[in-house]
């Protein structure tokens, strides 16, 4: 009871100020990142799994044993069936009816379990969406198939010998993107019309995928189930398998709201420290003197103790709540980006993550500067002169450095991140800690020349020389953080954006027939699509390496290999080097060569276990074609623009009958432009990778704002930092401006006096802050985040001039305070 | 009450051992007022100290109520100081961030003694503070809040007073009104005062004189004056 009358008139006596808001900030920090992370996750992955219409998809080349899918169901999974397959399809069955090539795609009645099907109940006409798929005796066909076949929605349509009647109009699919070598418009049906279609027998090129969808944890067990019954033509994938790109992008992201919510928890710790360290110096008397009246030092450390945790369970109930509020205020400015349909369940785990927070903080950073009032004597209320005594600075800090491993370590689940962050940081403790000493002491030497209040400021930062040193170094790891986590955030979104530039070409152009290149190439310059080059493609199939049959070659390398390239091959010739590849060995062959070389892709050279000088031969038609490795490229899977494993001198193949693929970029807003083309070019393929790439964007879009707003929270407790640390030396400033002022100094010179010296702090705080970001931004690139370092000549401006302009500022504002108090006061209480 | 038996306190500075007291032989009777007087660094705090139970002797014993408090540890120290003893400090020693009222609740509280604000209001009253319940020492004059301080020491019922130059802070008349109140309340309580002081004019209220030099006692006087003498109010003289 005492203990919380004890509380309240410490609060009441704003000694608890800093120190509440710090945990309370601590806490708000973790459960909002927590939170949002959980949401943001949960939202994007839903949006995610879009592309896979799942969350998971069992791939296989025959049907899976039925027994898989029993267990599936009883595990609670919801499923869905694809089977896939290119066809003819006809008008009727007379011999002028009208035929096409189609890749059918054939789906039970849940698909899809993820996403929506953009649907038309005309050619190009008004887009609507549908999470329903088409009804036994349905067809939903590409919109390019009805001028082709000139037919309508409401006529029939035979698959094998099923007649269907065409009722919708498909302009997309959630996993189209997975699809992309399934060439020819699409033709969408309902499973149960397979059997009467009568074109599913042994041995047909059919594909098979088993779509799943439920909670992660489900699918997570099932997957391990799975994982021994796979046969080898069967593939379970997740998103990370069909679209690596958002998937390492949400890693990265998630990986760095983790760092910024561990450095966000470790500046409030600081803070936490510096108010529980300023907190228990002014209670030193406090307890001096109860201790004088008979208070035992078990009974002191019970009320303190007792009453740390009573602010804990306040301040984590206060910062729950404020971090929910936070989540909350991230959601909403998020929405425009943000698609949840379904409202995600919010778990228990981020308040229970918040509680720990606040609890392993005050252990850690709050409970030993409070240890050491245990120790203070009695004897104080009649020697005011007497030593304190206590717990060594080493054991505060040491405490501290103990609790933020562990709170980081919990976080992440990641040592190289834990053990990387503190050595970051205690580098940047010990350099800038003995750099500050050496440039204060030099600071205050230069000063002494100076005006006066620029000589009353040096002069004080020279006599509180240990204190401001360890001012500055708290000061620039603030600094640091926020410098560090601002380089990251822009790196990383930089980073996202150069994948997918403006422009990015997003259709593909396939079964260009020679004739038609001219033209192609005309109409794409002319409406100013034009930029990748046109390929010619070749079918050829690898037979030997090094005078090996592939087979052989495979079982002495890598066995995974021979399922890769023992199939047709997209070969292509050119006198130039594709202008995004990169050679990394040999040399590229001078144009109109008339040589037998071959330019591999450097990953596959590198599983394949080949490199210059080793010959490869091909069978292209009915003819052999041997060749020599004279260079290695590097190339990105991912530009969206025509990519190749083998690349040959023009001479070589432009004999075989080819045909011609290029990718483009067309605006959103000119997708008629496709109509006209297709009408003209009705042989050609277009592939429209647009929804697919927008919706990339989008994601990466989120994550981006969601990196930005938590770099803002973290920006917070940094400030928090600051000035906690302000006050921390406030007491002694008010008996100096006190003494000062007795003395005749005027309230401008010591309001001057300490605008410089926490201006000059800040500098000086700010430059080492710059020093040690780089550096900490060099190590988290090059080893954590696999990014390439790129030096940022802006820290070492924007550093020094946040650390002066925030320190100056909150020193200013902080000890206004001690000019406006009368100096009377001030000496009467000393 | 209290008995000293050749106390010694060294302390140990750059330039080796110092002696700050030495061969201290004292008794005080129960109810007694005794002065401890002398000059700057003659040891008087020192001693006052020790005889609290604040600190313990280099050597020697002290007994408190017949319990030889050298050989107890610290924590034990504070059962007996809570038991017995009170304070009024120079430097008032009351707590900024406590209203008056608290800081006079404050030793009752500490030892769990219920009816603490009753008692604080009680005492607040007797020292004239009735109106000032809620006021924080920064709002009070050096006077009201040595007064305080007085109301806090009579609040926890001690044995003993100690008062360590209780009105060395004060301007004389503000002293004067001080130690009247001391010497009354004194002997309402029946408590055994300890104090120490340099000025004259309050030793001489005293029954019993002890003059320190250089951490040695050099005068051990008794004057025969009763506690109720010694209450006579400034006005008087």
């Amino acid at each position: 009871m005492f203990g919380l009358r004890l509380l309240w008139r410490d609060w009441r006596g704003g000694e608890l100020g800093i120190l509440a808001s710090a945990i309370v900030i601590a806490v708000a920090i973790v459960t909002g990142i927590s939170l949002f992370a959980e949401r943001l996750q949960q939202g994007i992955v839903a949006q995610s799994n879009n592309f896979l219409a799942a969350d998971r998809v069992l791939r296989a080349a025959a049907p899976v044993n039925p027994e898989l899918l029993a267990y599936a169901e009883t595990v609670g999974l919801r499923q869905a069936q694809i089977l896939g397959f290119p066809t003819m399809v006809y008008t009727g069955n007379d011999a002028d009816a009208a035929m096409q090539f189609t890749s059918v795609k054939a789906v039970s009645e849940s698909y899809p379990l993820r996403g929506q099907l953009n649907v038309s109940s005309e050619a190009f006409g008004t887009v609507t969406q549908s999470t329903e798929s088409p009804l036994p005796g349905e067809v939903w066909l590409d919109p390019r198939l009805l001028p082709l076949m000139n037919i309508n929605v409401g006529d029939s349509l035979f698959v094998g010998e099923a007649e269907l009647t065409v009722s919708r109009v498909i302009v997309t699919e959630p996993d189209a993107g997975g699809s992309f070598y399934g060439l020819g418009p699409r033709v969408l049906m309902n499973i149960k019309d397979i059997p009467a279609t009568n074109i599913v027998q042994p041995g047909s090129r059919v594909s098979y995928r088993y779509l799943f969808a439920g909670e992660i944890a489900q699918l997570d067990n099932y997957g391990a189930w799975l994982e021994d019954k796979l046969l080898p033509s069967q593939k379970w994938m997740s998103l990370g398998d069909v679209q690596p790109r958002i998937s390492r992008s949400l890693e990265r992201a998630e990986q760095f709201l983790l760092l910024a919510g561990a450095l966000g928890v470790g500046l409030a710790g600081i803070a936490i420290a510096l108010a529980a360290r300023r907190y228990s110096e002014r209670h030193y008397d406090y307890v001096a003197m109860m201790k004088s009246l008979g208070a035992t030092s078990t009974r002191i450390m019970t009320i303190y103790s007792s009453n740390l945790l009573l602010l804990a369970v306040i301040a984590t109930i206060v910062g729950s709540g404020v971090g929910w509020l936070i989540q909350e205020v991230f959601i909403s400015v998020l929405q425009d980006y943000f698609e949840v349909t379904e409202v995600p369940s919010i778990s228990l785990r981020p308040f229970t993550i918040g509680a720990v927070t606040a609890l392993v903080c005050l252990l850690s950073f709050a409970l030993p500067p409070l240890l050491s009032l245990q120790a203070a004597s009695p004897l104080r209320v009649l020697r005011r002169d007497l030593e304190r005594s206590g717990v060594s600075n080493a054991f505060t800090y040491g405490t501290g450095v103990v609790g933020i491993a562990v709170l980081m370590y919990w976080y992440s689940a990641n040592l190289v991140l834990t053990l990387a962050v503190l050595a970051g940081v205690g580098m940047t403790f010990a350099i800038v800690g003995v750099l500050a000493w050496y440039l204060l002491q030099g600071s205050a030497k230069v000063g002494m020349q100076a005006g006066s209040s620029w000589r009353l400021a040096l002069a004080s930062m020279r006599r509180r020389g240990f204190q401001n040193a360890v001012q500055a170094v708290i000061f620039s790891l603030a600094i640091m953080l926020l410098l560090l986590l601002a380089l990251v955030r822009s790196s990383l979104i930089e980073e996202w954006q150069i994948q997918l530039p403006e422009g990015t070409p997003n259709h593909f152009l396939v079964n260009i027939a020679k004739r038609d290149v001219p033209e192609v190439e005309k109409i794409l310059s002319d409406n100013q699509m034009s930029g990748e080059p046109i390929y010619p493609m070749v079918r050829g199939r690898l037979v030997t390496v090094n005078e090996e049959s592939v087979k052989a070659w495979s079982a002495k390398t890598d066995p995974t290999v021979e399922d890769s390239v023992d199939r047709e091959m997209n070969l292509t010739w050119s006198d130039v080097k594709p202008s995004d590849n990169v050679i990394t060995a040999g040399e590229w062959w001078p144009a109109g060569a008339s040589v037998q070389e071959v330019s591999i892709e450097a990953e596959l050279a590198k599983r394949m276990q080949v490199g210059l000088g080793d010959s490869l031969s091909f069978l292209v038609g009915s003819e052999s074609l041997n060749v020599t490795i004279t260079s290695v490229r590097e190339l990105d899977w991912e530009s969206m623009k025509p990519n190749f494993y083998m690349i040959f001198p023009p001479k070589l193949l432009q004999q075989y009958p080819a045909t011609y693929m290029t990718s483009f970029h067309l605006p959103s807003e000119e997708k008629r432009f496709l109509n006209q083309f297709i009408r003209r070019f009705p042989t050609i393929t277009v592939i429209e990778m647009d929804a697919v790439i927008n919706q990339i964007r989008t994601i990466i879009n989120q994550i981006s704002s969601a990196v930005e707003l938590v770099l803002g929270l973290i920006i917070i407790s940094g400030l928090l930092v600051l000035v906690a640390s302000v006050q921390a030396s406030l007491d002694s400033r008010f008996q100096e401006s006190a003494i000062l002022r007795t003395l005749g100094a005027k309230r401008q010179l010591v309001l001057g006096s300490l605008a410089i010296e926490f201006s000059a702090l800040g500098l000086l705080a700010g430059f080492l802050a710059a020093f040690s970001a780089e550096l900490s931004v060099f190590g988290l690139q090059e080893y954590l985040l696999d990014m390439d370092y790129v030096p940022h000549p802006w820290v070492w401006l924007v550093g020094p001039v946040i650390g002066a302009v925030l320190i100056g500022a909150a020193g200013y504002v902080t000890c206004r305070k001690v000019v406006n108090t009368p100096p009377v006061e001030v000496l009467r209480d000393l | 009450m209290i008995i000293a038996k050749n106390v010694e306190k060294n302390v140990d500075t750059s330039e080796g051992q110092l002696c700050i007291l030495k061969g201290i032989d004292l008794e005080i009777k129960h109810g007694e007022t005794v002065a401890i007087v002398g000059s700057s660094g003659s040891g008087k705090s020192t001693l006052l100290g020790l005889l609290a139970g604040l600190d313990v002797p280099s050597h020697g014993a002290i007994f408190l109520d017949g319990e030889d408090i050298t050989q107890l540890t610290e924590d034990q120290r504070a059962e007996v100081r809570a038991r017995l003893v009170g304070f009024v400090f120079q430097s008032f020693q009351l707590l900024p961030s406590l209203t008056a009222l608290e800081n006079v609740m404050l030793p009752a509280e500490l030892n769990g003694v219920a009816g603490a604000r009753e008692l604080a209001e009680k005492y607040l009253g007797r020292v004239g503070l009735d109106h000032r319940f809620n006021h924080y020492p920064r709002q009070l004059s050096g006077g009201e809040q040595q007064r305080v301080a007085l109301a806090r020491a009579f609040a926890s019922q001690p044995k003993i007073l100690f008062a360590d130059e209780p009105t060395g802070n004060l301007d004389s008349t503000t002293g004067a009104h001080i130690i009247d109140l001391l010497f009354e309340l004194n002997r309402e309580e029946g408590a055994t005062l300890v104090l120490v002081t340099h000025e004259h004019r309050l030793a001489d209220r005293c029954q019993h004189s002890i003059k320190l030099d250089a951490g040695e006692i050099v005068a051990d006087d008794f004057r025969n004056i009763t506690a109720a003498d010694s209450a006579v109010t400034a006005d008087d003289q």
